[in-house]
């Protein structure tokens, strides 16, 4: 009988409770389906953008390829005391085979990544040392663009000489590849800066790349981690490039729980900073670690599925 | 037997019987068991819908059960043959916002996709509020399951609860 005791007010009231809960329902269900189809357009361009890849790798393949065989038969042509002539063509061949060879290793990184099959293999890596190996691997390019970089070690524990962190030394190598090599590709006649952080409290590697380059884009900041997404897509386009380094980059930091920050000022420059937590050199690297490392099977409390 | 921890974001499948080990909290692990020639393969994976950003991998929940039933295929298995075993998806971190859940939503999405595929989940153990550590046996598809960061005496009382819902 307590249901005829409600006034017209409290009916009212409840009716529009619930309308408003019917309309809020259905902008939630509105705002999903946009969502969605921003997704769908999302991956329809990744597909599309994936053929374009091919046609873009075959040249990135093609070209250096053929600029080795060229330049090796100027060589085999050379009259045999030519020694300076020699050397400038065995040059320009490293520097061919090198880009082959960085770019296969992207292609490969992402390949692996996509197909699931990516360990961290860690070890103690002296990070300033990689830094300079790669430097000195882009010299040519360094010079060509008359760009010069200072390295800057700001650590709590060792010098120069001793410090050492624990990751895998090979992706860390590639991560700071791709940065580099971005910075040089967007730069002339600057400087780059380099800084090595990490301190006792949090132990995390922090390494910033600044340039004094192009800069990005607010809009593209956020696409340049897209596969094959290359912001010069032009015809007329100077820069190499397949657009896979920064995913790279972005998944192995990923998979060290690491993480990636731009900041950037188109006409400026750009400053890329990564930070890689301390990792693990145990075979059970996981945020449970150090939980899931105390659980052992087989004392008959397991249960079975 | 070969023995293999499973990082996230990978997948295994081989023809090698192997003793595969994996810890989740909100991610979720796929156990795609063929008992016909006894092979069997797993993913973890951390999110579930890939969104186009970055690379396509098995970060993802669709990407990586797809990956990891073409896997399964390429060793030889037939369709109608896999089974599966879906395990963790645990609300380690609270929260009240549903989107955050990500563990509730790796889990919709593994059960989803899966029927999709039309793969029965044989068995199961996910949600609640603990991570897990499992082994997989590839070869059997006998998954042994822990909770990790759980007090010791309330181990199975809380498994039945997870079984029952």
């Amino acid at each position: 009988m307590s249901n005829l005791e409600i006034t017209d007010e409290v009916l009212l009231a409840e009716l529009k409770k619930r309308f408003e809960e019917k309309k809020k329902a259905i902008d939630d269900f509105q705002s999903l389906t946009a969502q969605l189809q921003e997704v769908n357009d999302k991956l329809t361009q990744s597909e599309s953008l994936k053929s374009h890849f091919i046609a873009n790798i075959n040249n990135e393949i093609v070209n250096p390829f053929a600029s080795v065989l060229g330049l090796s038969r100027s060589i085999m042509d050379s009259k045999s005391n030519d020694w300076e002539r020699v050397h400038r063509l065995a040059k320009l061949i490293f520097t061919e085979a090198f880009q082959l060879d960085f770019q296969l290793k992207n292609i490969f990184a992402a390949a692996e990544i996509e197909a699931g099959r990516v360990y961290p293999q860690l070890s103690n890596i002296d990070v300033k040392h990689i830094i300079l190996g790669i430097m000195s691997d882009f010299d040519s390019d360094l010079k060509a663009k008359k760009i010069t970089y200072d390295i800057e070690l700001d650590v709590e524990t060792g010098d120069d000489q001793t410090f050492y962190f624990t990751a895998d030394s090979e992706k860390l190598r590639l991560i700071l590849a791709n940065l580099i090599n971005n910075s040089i590709k967007f730069s002339k006649g600057a400087n780059i800066e380099i800084r090595i952080k990490h301190n006792n409290k949090d132990k995390n590697l922090i390494v910033s790349i600044k340039d004094y380059g192009i800069g990005i884009s607010e809009h593209n900041q956020k696409i340049i981690f897209d596969r094959f997404t290359r912001l010069d897509t032009g015809i007329n386009s100077i820069n190499r490039g397949h657009g896979l380094g920064l995913s790279v980059v972005k998944a192995f930091l990923e998979l060290f729980n690491g993480d990636i920050k731009i900041e950037s000022q188109k006409g400026k420059g750009s400053t890329f900073t990564i930070t890689i937590p301390e990792q693990q050199s145990d075979d059970e690297v996981t945020d449970f670690s150090s939980e899931g490392n105390e659980v052992f099977f087989g004392d008959g409390n397991d249960e079975l599925f | 037997m070969k023995k293999l921890f499973l990082y996230p974001a990978a997948i295994f499948a081989e023809v090698e019987p192997t003793q595969v080990v994996t810890i989740l909290g909100s991610c979720v692990a796929v156990c795609l068991w063929d008992p016909v020639l006894q092979i069997g393969g797993i993913n973890h994976f951390m999110l579930p819908l890939w969104n186009g950003q970055g690379l396509a991998s098995p970060r993802y929940g669709n990407i990586a059960i797809e990956k990891l039933l073409d896997k399964m295929l390429f060793l030889g298995s037939r369709r109608q043959d896999i089974k599966a075993k879906v395990f963790g998806g645990g609300e380690v971190i609270e929260t009240s916002i549903n989107q955050f859940r990500i563990g509730k939503r790796n889990i919709e999405l593994a059960k989803e996709l899966l029927q999709e595929l039309k793969i029965p989940i044989i068995s199961s153990s996910v949600g609640g509020k603990y991570g897990r550590k499992i082994l997989f046996y590839t070869q059997t598809g006998e998954v042994r399951q822990r909770y990790v960061g759980k007090p010791k005496n309330t181990q199975n009382k809380f498994s039945t609860e997870i079984k029952t819902r």
